[in-house]
């Protein structure tokens, strides 16, 4: 016959330390072959994939990319990709609304490290749960466009404020949205003060100068 | 809503703890979770007890801590910051670019059970 008695302990330990030692393997996975790994994340809709195949297009034969893309379910980004020449591999998450550094360790292999400059890891679509997961990643692209509204930093202020870099998309549409650039920008800044902006359109090319700057690692 | 990650992360780190520590079982624990951390305290605490079925977690009360944001203001020193206002000092508006706490998202402590002879 036994009784039990309640104890205490502290333990003050990070829930996601798991997740965090993961990333911290890819990262230095990256590190030894030389890529650099960008981790892009926005609403669903905000042309990150729009923004990878003008980028792939453009930048083939000068920066050898690859692209790690994150959905609930289909194959189609991947294939969209693949059409530009470069390698591209899906992650399907299945109800996971996120991409966590596990999923992307175990796609790793798939990708010859070395033979890369630059490694995209397109997130699902989605504001809030991609902020707690780090990847490994060099850098944290988030993108908003211009027919999202331009209050989405301060309702989604963790996703920002995580952000390296916020870019500005679908700039093509600017006028016949009404968008204020001003006001989107002065919300991003409070989101995250001081983060650079970069504002273009995948579809004309207008801007892509700066976010290919961005790509090679080069200051913005 | 990823809450129910969250949950199983948390239900590993805390299991972890259980064995270090010798419990069989936990009643209680206590997770502290920042205002910026992207995680909904209530979402948490409904997502919890289906995650823990079946773990030494089983059954044991979840009690969030939320942290509230705090940044450096030039001026003013420590400031709250409100969500909605974003990392803006709300009596001056100047730029408090770093939270001092409200990213949190961690396993404060554990309430464990451990047989005990009758008697002592």
């Amino acid at each position: 016959m036994t009784t039990t008695t309640p104890r205490i302990v502290t333990v003050r330990q990070n829930i996601l330390k798991e997740n965090d030692r993961t990333a911290a393997g890819n990262r230095a996975a990256f590190r030894a072959a030389g890529v650099r790994a960008i981790n892009l994340a926005s609403s669903p809709g905000a042309g990150k994939t729009a923004l990878l195949e003008r980028t792939l297009r453009d930048l083939t034969g000068s920066v050898r990319m690859g692209v790690a893309v994150g959905d609930l379910a289909t194959e189609n980004d991947a294939a969209r990709l693949r059409q530009w020449g470069s390698q591209a591999e899906q992650i399907v998450t299945g109800t996971v609304c996120h991409l966590d550094a596990d999923m992307v360790r175990a796609v790793l292999p798939r990708f010859d490290l070395p033979r890369l400059d630059v490694l995209f890891l397109e997130n699902v679509g989605n504001l809030v749960c991609p902020s707690s997961y780090d990847l490994g990643e060099a850098a944290r692209a988030v993108l908003i466009s211009t027919t999202e509204g331009e209050d989405k930093p301060l309702k989604y202020p963790t996703m920002f404020n995580t952000a390296d870099v916020v870019v500005i998309t679908k700039m093509d549409l600017a006028d016949a949205v009404g968008f204020d650039r001003e006001l989107c920008r002065e919300n991003i800044d409070r989101a995250r003060p001081g983060v650079p902006v970069i504002e273009l359109s995948s579809r004309s090319g207008a801007g892509l100068d700066a976010w290919f700057a961005f790509v090679r690692g080069e200051s913005v | 809503m990823h809450e129910a990650s969250i949950a199983l992360s948390l239900i590993d780190v805390a299991s972890e703890v259980l064995r270090e520590n010798g419990g069989a079982r936990a009643s209680a624990l206590t997770v502290r979770v920042g205002a910026w951390s992207s995680v909904v305290p209530q979402a948490l605490t409904a997502a919890f007890p289906a995650c823990a079925q079946g773990t030494p977690l089983e059954g044991a009360r979840l009690n969030v801590v939320t942290v509230p944001g705090v940044g450096e203001c030039p001026t003013h020193g420590p400031v709250t910051l409100d969500l909605k206002g974003g990392l803006r000092c709300p009596q001056c508006g100047a730029p408090t670019p770093t939270l001092l706490q409200g990213d949190e998202l961690e396993l404060d402590e554990i309430e464990l059970l451990e047989p005990q002879p009758e008697g002592s």
